[in-house]
């Protein structure tokens, strides 16, 4: 029965209180460990398509008489538009059509970044509608820009009020702690740069738009369009079948939609809006930079009885401030907590998600300072965590937590220490670091499946979710096959389109497993005890006595054996249907991943080169459905993570607030060439009180650790403390230079004990 | 000029196409041949790598009338046994660099049958993907013969 | 735009030349480089290593593999650019690349553009020159010249021979090129003089496909040395010997190159000696 419930809902560690509809998911979890499909690898149900290049993603989609968009954007961080005139652009061949400011959302009259979308020009071809841009005369309006988030957080420009954060008495526990360390470090600005770029084709067939776009939600592209443009939801079909990458930059709309989509109606032709590689540097989205100040209070036997942060976001022209201060709240027990966090507005490209935003920040600024807190207090940093573990989310019990668990099975990688210190030389250091995580990732309701069993026994999940390349396609048909007891390979997940299924979530949070995951198998349960009732009744049997097990429909004394086609054959054209949705998350209870990941590096002290040589990653999610795909998003999250630690980092000029590194040669992801050895483990174990799965997502928690662990390991190699990511030669040279100097000056402190 | 006369997947193609056309475009918007990525579009991802006569080249960079000899794509690589050994190694994400990707491993393994792990990564690292898939690459690679 | 095989040098006529095309094709699109003929020279610059002589259009993954060829060269090409684009890169192209500086590839009117700022020093500067950076702070790209200046290698083009040194001039108020190649001139083939050892060292951003930090060429022949740089200056850099760090004059962000390029000379000269 549906029940309607008043709750908070996360996405992306943001948090808001809602009505939401519910149904019940009464079905018992598995036992914990692998099962006839669940738990075991299999390879992904779309890998043949994307391998052999068959795949169609939105930026191969040919319609006929497809016209093609150029935005125009600002070359200032700060204007306005006072005039706009198409004329000239209009006459140029191939030009049919063009919006200026206030015609699409996104098109703004005040541009607050360079390269913010100001007006659009569709053309027969892309290089017609790009060479009509310089053909726009355009009047503007210089205005003031703030590039600086000090000087935003002075004048107190926000994107939302300071948010402050305390429990307990800060400033007293800091006065009686033993050992007080305090540090300042920065992240900069990294961009997505998935291998697709943001793109959108729309198309009007009568009174219906149709979008074909690469995207994280086609709920929530849907929901935006339907608002913009004032029509029924319905009329809006939103596609997405394959999409080359998104890391949480596709989460909404855009302009380049909304302009194809007006562009569209316009002309009355289908309309692609493409974003170029440069584009998508300059004006796509980014996690953001941040600068924290942290403090921790200790007393000498390793007590964390004090923290203290204050983070500034500088999050740009838009976008939110995310919550820096989150693992410094949540990582470790600890009385004393005082946070303030300031979103810096400022005139710069804006913010959007980026794989656990805020989080990865946060770790990597407050996991040095326990680093180097245990090196103050001469501590093992392993124990130093251990002995502050926190048993409960500030008083709200977690629905699980193997953090523990963690640590115990990173104890022989935490191990190596000595063996792979002993590898030092005179230039090349060696050492070993660690980090923890907590993230989110527990999904939540609404999402729905449906499932239909034909005469020939083969099965279709139908859910309009999206798989963005992580492998849920894979995951929902090993649940669905799990529940309904038949092989895999009878199983095929219906996805990607508004107009071919029900709800599902975004694909971003780590939320689709957990959201979705349920309510496949709720489908599938129901489809399964239809089709035990059909069987019950053809075989002349008890209900309870029959099961499915590897497409077979089986009785308990082992007298019955029967196909399930066989049994579906008397179908005929009449099909089962089942559906399901995702019942609710536990009230009163926190719902979170954990981790650690010890990294081993080795630093070229004369050079500077650091070189990341092995990961290992011990995770907490819950239950592992796909341990192949599982084992790659962890790799995937510590590259991303290595990339960001060592040579990813955006570049603007100063003066004129103008992205630099707008190629991929000049804005440096790491290559095959870069990739340390990684280990990956996980816990495993059910979350007993989340879901009938038991599992969260997995997507973000591995990029979390990742830096602070490097950063750590290569204190462990040279006694340098970095604090600034990305680690350039330049920052390594110079935190060694410091480490030299305090070494030099002997008893010199730049903590100060107490 | 601007009619070109090459040799893709082994078959002969005419296509009438301005002088300045990027391969990758002629194979995608003229032949179809969509299994070719861009994306970035100035030769510094692999995304859209084919072989020239078994020579991994960047097709957004290479200008469609100066291409000296015969064109393989991901479209004429699709029984290479590369291609089960991606599947099976999970050595695709998103997906959309793979394509790419094979080209690249299939005229490494075609020179090298045998690589070492430091061939594949020296040999491999023109080709970026940003969801991380390399350490399935190189395991994709490494056992492509089965 | 039309594009011209070319059969014979007459047929560069103004036109611009492509080899390989890493380098001409993005400029042209980016508007650096104008022009409506395309003179494709693959049919009159030799290919091939023979002996001594290198053929300007023999690529850089050619030079790669030959086993013909002294180290430092090899190694600058086996460590330069990626995989794909040196299979597409002539040697000859890759001695006349221009700079990565993203001031200059933005089009930012800057002095090598004709303006008269070099935005990189009052700018973002921290991947420039510490070498000759007062007019324009842009780092020469190219491993390979590097190589080939410690090599003390000759070219020999459609006009005359000359030593590599002297195809690069420090661009100035009059003269913003950094190359003294005429136009119509074109370079056919090098000649490498016999060296006893030699190696290139490079310090980069990723562990492959990145220009370099750094490059360091050294080159022993009997007992001269000759060491060479790239990345540090707006032209390949001959070092006036082991001291001539001492005579950089590092921007505030690029005072860790020469840091870098110190720990690099020591090392490559105590591999040639």
């Amino acid at each position: 029965m549906a029940r309607l419930i008043r709750t908070e809902k996360e996405v992306e560690g943001r948090f808001e209180e809602i009505w939401l509809v519910i149904e019940e998911d009464p079905l018992q979890q598995w036992p914990a460990g692998p099962r006839d499909v669940v738990g075991r690898p299999a390879t992904r149900q779309d890998g043949p398509q994307r391998v052999r290049g068959e795949a169609a993603y939105t930026s191969d989609l040919q319609l006929p008489g497809m016209l093609h968009t150029a935005i125009l954007r600002s070359p200032f961080a700060h204007a306005r538009v006072n005039r706009i005139d198409f004329a000239a652009a209009l006459a140029l061949p191939g030009v049919r059509g063009a919006l200026g400011p206030g015609e699409a959302t996104g098109l703004d009259e005040e541009a607050g970044y360079v390269g913010a979308p100001v007006a659009a020009v569709a053309a027969d071809t892309f290089a017609q509608a790009r060479a009509a841009l310089d053909a726009i005369a355009v009047d503007w309006e210089e205005l003031e820009a703030v590039l600086d988030p000090h000087e935003a957080v002075a004048r107190e420009i926000f994107t939302a009020p300071p948010t402050r954060y305390e429990r307990g008495d800060f400033e007293r526990a800091l006065a009686e702690a033993d050992v007080v360390v305090e540090g300042t470090y920065r992240t900069s600005v990294v961009l997505h740069n998935s291998m697709e770029t943001h793109q959108a084709v729309c198309e009007w067939v009568g009174d219906t738009l149709n979008v074909y776009i690469s995207t994280q939600y086609i709920w929530g592209i849907r929901a935006e369009i339907a608002e913009a443009l004032e029509m029924p939801a319905d009329k809006v079909r939103v596609v997405c079948e394959f999409m080359g990458g998104g890391f949480g930059a596709k989460n909404g709309a855009g302009e380049y939609t909304f302009a194809a989509a007006e562009l569209a109606r316009r002309t009355g032709r289908p309309v692609r809006c493409a974003l170029t590689r440069r584009e998508e540097n300059a004006a796509a989205g980014n996690r953001n930079a941040t600068i924290q100040k942290l403090t921790v209070g200790a007393r000498s036997d390793g007590t964390i009885v004090a923290f203290g942060g204050e983070f500034v976001n500088a999050v740009g022209w838009s976008g939110w401030s995310t919550m820096t201060e989150g693992p410094m709240k949540m990582l470790y027990a600890c009385d004393n907590v005082r946070t303030v966090r300031y979103g810096a507005k400022i005139n710069t490209p804006p913010m959007k998600a980026f794989r656990a935003p805020g989080f990865v920040e946060g770790t990597f600024g407050l996991e040095c300072l326990v680093d180097e807190l245990a090196a103050k207090l001469e501590l093992d940093p392993l124990e130093l965590r251990r002995l502050n573990y926190a048993e409960s989310n500030d008083g709200t019990p977690y629905s699980s937590k193997g953090l523990a668990a963690c640590y115990d099975l990173a104890q022989k990688h935490w191990d190596r220490r000595d063996e792979v210190r002993a590898r030092s030389g005179s230039t090349w250091k060696h050492g070993v670091g660690m980090a923890s995580q907590i993230w989110f990732g527990g999904g939540g309701p609404p999402s729905y499946a449906w499932t239909r069993v034909g005469s020939d026994g083969r099965v279709a999940v139908v859910t309009a979710m999206q798989d963005i390349g992580t492998g849920t396609r894979t995951v929902m048909a090993q649940i669905c096959a799990e529940e309904l007891g038949v092989p895999l390979d009878r199983v095929e997940v219906v996805l990607g389109d508004s107009a071919r299924g029900p709800y599902a979530t975004l694909s971003a949070g780590s939320s689709t497993v957990p959201s979705v995951g349920p309510a496949v198998r709720a489908a599938a349960a129901d489809a399964k005890r239809q089709i035990v009732e059909i069987a019950a009744q053809r075989y002349d049997l008890e209900e309870r006595v029959l099961d499915i097990r590897g497409g077979v429909i089986v009785s308990a004394d082992g007298n019955l054996s029967v196909p399930l086609e066989e049994l579906l054959g008397v179908l005929g054209d009449a099909q089962i249907l089942g559906k399901g949705a995702r019942g609710p998350n536990p009230t009163g209870m926190s719902v979170n991943t954990f981790g650690v990941q010890v990294a081993e590096v080795a630093v070229d002290i004369e050079t500077g080169e650091v070189r990341v040589v092995r990961v290992a990653a011990v995770h907490d999610v819950g239950r592992i459905i796909n341990p192949l795909g599982a084992r790659s998003q962890v790799e995937g999250g510590i590259i991303q993570g290595v990339g960001h630690s060592l040579s990813e980092q955006r570049l603007l000029d100063p003066k004129t607030g103008r992205v630099l590194t707008t190629t991929l040669e000049s804005y440096r992801m790491p290559t095959i060439a870069d990739v340390p050895e990684i280990v990956c483990e996980f816990v495993d174990l059910p979350d007993e009180h989340l879901t009938s799965l038991g599992s969260k997502g997995l997507g973000e928690p591995p990029i979390v650790p990742t830096a602070a662990a490097i950063a750590n390991a290569i204190r462990d190699a040279t006694g340098a403390d970095v604090h600034e990511l990305p680690i350039t030669r330049e920052e390594m040279l110079r935190a060694l230079r410091e480490a030299e100097q305090r070494a030099n000056a002997g008893a010199k402190e730049t903590v100060a004990a107490r | 000029m601007p009619e070109l006369a090459l040799t893709v997947n082994g078959e002969s193609r005419t296509v009438d196409a301005p002088v300045g056309t990027s391969l990758a475009q002629l194979l995608r918007e003229h032949l179809g041949l969509t299994g070719t990525k861009i994306a970035c579009d100035e030769g510094h991802c692999g995304a859209c790598t084919v072989q020239i006569d078994g020579v991994p080249r960047l097709s957004c960079i290479t200008l469609a009338h100066m291409v000296d000899g015969d064109v393989t794509t991901i479209e004429g690589l699709r029984e290479h046994p590369l291609i089960d050994a991606f599947v099976r190694a999970d050595a695709v994400q998103c997906g959309f660099c793979t394509p790419g990707q094979v080209v690249s491993a299939a005229a490494l393994v075609a020179a090298n049958p045998q690589p070492t792990a430091d061939e594949i990564r020296h040999h491999m690292a023109g080709n970026i993907c940003r969801c991380g898939t390399y350490p399935r690459i190189e395991e994709a690679i490494l056992k492509w013969q089965g | 735009m039309r594009l011209v095989r070319a059969t014979s040098v007459d047929d560069l006529d103004g036109g611009i030349p492509v080899h390989g095309g890493t380098e001409v094709v993005p400029l042209l699109r980016d508007g650096i480089l104008e022009g409506d003929t395309l003179v494709d020279v693959r049919g009159i610059v030799p290919r091939g290593v023979d002996g001594a002589r290198v053929g300007a259009g023999t690529t850089l993954a050619e030079l790669a593999a030959s086993e013909d060829v002294p180290e430092a060269l090899r190694e600058a090409c086996r460590l330069a650019a990626s995989p794909q684009l040196r299979t597409m890169s002539s040697v000859g192209g890759n001695l006349l690349q221009s700079t990565r500086c993203w001031y200059w590839r933005l089009k930012y009117p800057c002095r090598l553009h004709g303006g008269d700022v070099c935005h990189a020093r009052e700018g973002e500067h921290r991947e420039h020159a510490i070498f000759a950076n007062d007019f324009c702070a842009s780092a020469h790209p190219s491993d390979v010249a590097a190589a080939l200046l410690a090599l003390g290698a000759r070219l020999r083009t459609n006009r005359r021979e000359l030593p590599l040194e002297e195809l690069y001039r420090l661009p100035d108020e009059g003269d913003r090129t950094t190359t003294a190649l005429a136009p119509g001139e074109l370079i056919l083939e090098l000649e490498l003089p016999p060296a006893d050892a030699s190696v290139y060292l490079k310090a980069m951003d990723r562990q492959r496909w990145a220009f370099p930090q750094v490059g360091v060429a050294v080159a022993r022949s009997g007992g001269e040395v000759r060491i060479a740089l790239a990345g540090v200056a707006p032209v390949p850099w001959l070092l006036d010997g082991p001291g001539g760090l001492d005579s950089a004059t590092p921007l505030p962000r690029t005072a860790w190159k020469v840091e870098v390029a110190r720990a690099l000379v020591r090392r490559a000269l105590e591999r040639v000696a």
